[in-house]
């Protein structure tokens, strides 16, 4: 067994006397697509964030790649090897695609202008919009600009994606083209966490989901087995509520 | 009347003119630079930072610019024992002033970006110096622009406050050359017509900017 990409240990986090995070304990291995889900306010987004430190949490750690966030001196360095995708995208709005994608390509990493041009160009081609690169982000629908961002994010060659629910905020025709781009990431090997509620990418995607509710983790299982016989009450009654929903 | 007396006195009066121009400007670029970091030190989550950030804008935002020149131009030479230049004294009192001003309106513009938009320039690798100045500073300020420009109106009519202390900008220039013609009414209604029109540009200006949003 590999070493884990992702290691969480005893993490709690607070914002100001509510706590968000319980002494949650979890690893992750490089190469897997997990989904975490969950009813609303569980701490799914919190947990993400304190993935590449986001947040600034109180107790525990978080271990990535060998490396502890708790006494990293060079955060910024340790989240440029972390993408992140955002429900409402937060691509620059003052910045043209292309410049969202290679800003940090170049502010972080010191690739030049034309290097950075060079790759930015080949993920849109990727993710289907090379043609939009050089508009501004007001001008693509919501589907593209997801796109975009999921480009941003890959700009840097990442070791791990992480995703808050990249598709909550698209019309439901535009979904399906980015979970596209995400389950085509998956096959070619990414680490991803994913927070979303879109259960058919869970089941036919995802290798594990965690279950969390109230600030922990209830349950983790392969995709199979969770929507086939999940282990809690809870993880039942919230799988059935989100596929009555659909 | 007898508006001969403003041709024939054009060149000082420009002078006069001239030398607010300078003090605006340098105010402004000075004031609005000063202004960048003391509006980041009052949204810091660090309490030394944000506190004395705090205090120097509300210190100086209950007291008026006259008094402000003063201790520049008076006191401080009593302190230090040395005189300061007037155009150096005025300026640092005006910068010092406005900054004050310029911090709230940057303050106020940074807090229109949204968080999320840290947190994703953040999420990139980038610094905190670094998503300030190329992703929230860049979107505040096309929020904030309107506001800028109607202080730098104000800093503009603001420069006759240097008057007090005999330094020649446009106000005193005419009030020099009103006093030696005996032509106030021509020479003061000279005076309201020129800083009417400058005024005036500018708030058009930020009406216009404002609209455009
Ligand atoms: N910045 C914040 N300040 C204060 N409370 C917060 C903050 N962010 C989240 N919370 C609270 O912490 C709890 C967990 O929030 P979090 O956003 O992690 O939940 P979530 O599982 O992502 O929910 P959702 O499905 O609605 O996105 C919620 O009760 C929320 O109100
Ligand atoms: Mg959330």
């Amino acid at each position: 067994m590999s070493l884990p990409l992702v290691e969480i240990k005893n993490l709690s986090l607070k914002y100001g006397n509510y706590k968000a995070l319980k002494n949650i304990n979890i690893s992750f291995f490089p190469g897997k697509c997990v989904v975490i889900c969950g009813p609303s306010g569980s701490g799914k987004s919190s947990l993400l964030r304190c993935v590449n430190k986001l947040e600034e949490f109180d107790n525990g750690d978080v271990i990535f790649d060998g490396q502890s966030l708790k006494s990293a001196k060079n955060i910024s360095q340790i989240r440029s090897n972390i993408g992140m995708v955002f429900q409402h995208f937060e691509l620059y709005p003052h910045l043209s695609v292309l410049n969202n994608i290679t800003l940090a390509p170049i502010q972080v990493k010191g690739l030049s202008k034309k290097d950075a041009n060079f790759n930015a160009m080949k993920l849109l081609e990727r993710v289907g919009i090379d043609d939009q690169a050089n508009k501004y982000p007001a001008e693509l629908s919501g589907g593209q600009q997801q796109r975009a961002a999921i480009s941003r994010a890959l700009a840097l060659e990442p070791k791990l994606m992480l995703f808050d629910e990249p598709t909550s905020a698209l019309d439901p025709e535009m979904i399906s083209e980015v979970l596209k781009v995400m389950r085509d990431l998956a096959d070619n090997g990414m680490s991803m966490l994913v927070v979303t509620h879109e259960m058919g990418f869970a089941k036919d995607v995802a290798d594990e989901v965690v279950f969390m509710d109230e600030g922990k983790i209830i349950e983790r299982s392969s995709s199979k087995s969770f929507f086939e016989n999940p282990k809690s009450e809870r993880a039942k009654e919230f799988i059935n509520k989100v596929l009555l929903k659909i | 009347m007898d508006f001969n007396v403003i041709i024939d006195n054009l060149p000082f009066l420009m002078k006069g003119l001239f030398t607010s121009f300078q003090l605006a400007f340098f105010t402004i670029v000075l004031s609005l630079s000063l202004a960048c970091l003391i509006a980041i030190g009052r949204i810091s989550n660090k309490k030394y930072v944000r506190y004395p950030s705090a205090i120097f804008v509300n210190l100086l935002r209950s007291n008026p610019l006259i008094l402000i020149v003063f201790w520049f131009f008076f006191l401080v030479p009593l302190i230090t024992g040395r005189p300061l230049p007037a155009f150096g004294s005025v300026l640092i009192a005006f910068v010092v002033f406005f900054s004050a001003y310029f911090a709230e309106i940057v303050r106020s513009g940074i807090q229109s970006v949204g968080s999320m938009q840290i947190k994703a320039a953040q999420s990139t690798g980038l610094t905190y110096p670094q998503t300030m100045r190329l992703i929230i500073l860049p979107q505040a300020l096309k929020n904030m622009l309107p506001a800028l420009v109607t202080e730098c109106v104000i800093v503009f009519q603001g420069t006759t406050i240097a008057y007090i202390i005999g330094m020649r900008e446009f106000l005193h220039s005419t009030s020099l050359v009103a006093e030696r013609t005996i032509r106030p009414i021509e020479l003061y209604l000279f005076a309201a017509l020129v800083y009417l029109i400058i005024c005036f540009t500018g708030t058009r200006i930020a009406t216009l900017l404002e609209k455009k949003e």
